[in-house]
């Protein structure tokens, strides 16, 4: 197989703008972050009360949100679809095959891991952050915050590893997405289209796209740690 | 003139193989300076930490300032009059003046007023040397001095003190004590959990010993 045209014609396509290529970019990167904004604040703050509130049922409850992360995406995608489809009982919204299904998608994918990282972080903090805010005055809601904000980096990280799962993200993307030029191709359904094409220089183009966004998403956090991750 | 400003009448608190607070009373007034002895394991941690509403009480009457207070359901505002200073204290990791003006962030001090506050009570407790070190790099005795400074500041109607010398070297304790002996110029009600005789044996100090479950004042 020749390597070295299609990566040459790979950094080409990146590096003239090529529209096609971009947008595939663009619309992975929207959905993903819009699905993160979405589920982010009740994912962090379901994560924050698994971890301080004793409740009947919760030892069940973490061990289905830990067995969540390693639910197949596809399978993710089947529900999401027969959900949506037209004989599906959310048929009406007809969202299916549309950026709003993958964005929906992408939010059930993140959740678990976003509440498991914040639950582990919030286990991991000094048991004095929270008293320590209460007895300062803070109401309860603040010093959830405050606990929070101390553990910011594994909070961060939550965040920073539920974009890397769903900008990664294939099945789900195919089966509710469709995988529709200008409106639900993304990087990894885009990958996977032409790789199957034959045709390597936009794949390879994407692919160095993705591992930029998952080293870049390493090295900001790192930086956002700095000394102040370092204890 | 001095007036009560805490009573507590027969508290109890258990825990499940141990019976460990068994009708506690005293009183504490306005503007004095209290220190809790007993063995270690007795509960004097516990008893603190049930008066700031950081552990619940199994039964028994907690009265601030003349009002009763139904330990079942800590009221918000007591937490604003009550200040409980760990042991080991946590500072946020901020910088020292922004956990000094945690507290009064809570209680809606504008800023202006809240700077000029922070900076005075830096002054206090000789923490302005220290700058923008972040806390996790500050020692022992200099935690606790910023986090005595954080409580100080909030002008608290009850302080309390968790062994605030334990586990501090001769300088950081010295100083610790002379920010103990400063709060009261502050007229600030204070009541230390200790072991450590300088601070039993502070002339200005009234002692109670918890033992058996009950306190006494000696």
């Amino acid at each position: 197989m020749e390597l070295l045209e299609p990566t040459r014609e790979a950094f080409r396509l990146l590096f003239t703008g090529d529209a096609e290529l971009w947008r595939i970019i663009f619309i992975s990167l929207s959905c993903s972050l819009a699905a993160l904004l979405l589920i982010g604040p009740p994912s962090v703050a379901l994560g924050f009360l698994i971890a301080k509130v004793a409740f009947p049922g919760r030892r069940a409850l973490v061990v289905l949100v830990q067995a969540l992360l390693s639910f197949p995406t596809v399978v993710v995608g089947l529900v999401i679809y027969m959900l949506l489809s037209r004989q599906g009982p959310l048929g009406f919204l007809k969202l299916l095959f549309t950026p709003e299904a993958m964005i929906i998608g992408y939010m059930v994918i993140a959740l678990p891991v976003l509440v498991v990282f914040t639950l582990s972080a919030v286990q991991g903090a000094d048991p004095r952050v929270y008293e320590t805010a209460r007895s300062l005055g803070a109401g309860k809601y603040r010093a959830a915050v405050t606990t929070l904000f101390e553990v910011r980096f594994g909070v961060m990280a939550a965040l920073f590893n539920g974009f890397g799962r769903v900008v990664s993200e294939v099945g789900c993307s195919i089966m509710v997405g469709g995988n529709i030029a200008g409106l639900t191709r993304n990087i990894p359904t885009a990958i996977a289209l032409e790789t199957s094409k034959g045709e390597f220089a936009q794949g390879i183009a994407l692919g160095f796209v993705l591992i930029v966004l998952a080293l870049g998403v390493n090295v900001a956090l790192s930086v956002l740690q700095g000394e102040g991750g370092m204890k | 003139m001095s007036y009560p400003v805490l009573e507590l009448k027969s508290l109890i608190k258990s825990f499940p193989q141990r019976e460990l607070l068994r009708g506690v009373d005293f009183a504490l007034e306005a503007g004095g300076s209290y220190v809790l002895t007993g063995d270690n394991g007795c509960g004097k941690t516990t008893l603190l930490r049930i008066v700031a509403g950081l552990e619940a009480a199994d039964g028994g009457m907690l009265r601030f300032k003349g009002a009763a207070i139904d330990l079942g359901h800590y009221p918000e505002a007591l937490r604003r009059e009550l200040v409980y200073v760990h042991q080991q204290p946590y500072l946020f990791n901020t910088g020292i003046a922004h956990n000094i003006a945690y507290g009064l962030k809570m209680r809606g001090v504008p800023k202006r007023r809240r700077e000029l506050l922070v900076e005075e009570a830096i002054a206090w407790a000789g923490v302005g040397h220290l700058g923008s070190v972040l806390p996790h790099k500050l020692s022992g005795g200099e935690k606790q001095r910023v986090a005595l400074a954080r409580a100080k500041v909030l002008n608290p109607g009850l302080l309390l003190l968790d062994e605030p010398t334990a586990n501090l070297d001769n300088d950081a304790r010295r100083q610790t004590l002379a920010l103990i002996e400063a709060l009261r110029h502050e007229d600030v009600t204070v009541m230390i959990a200790s072991h450590d005789r300088e601070i039993i044996a502070m002339p200005h100090v009234e002692r109670l010993h918890l033992e058996a479950g009950r306190v006494r004042a000696l």
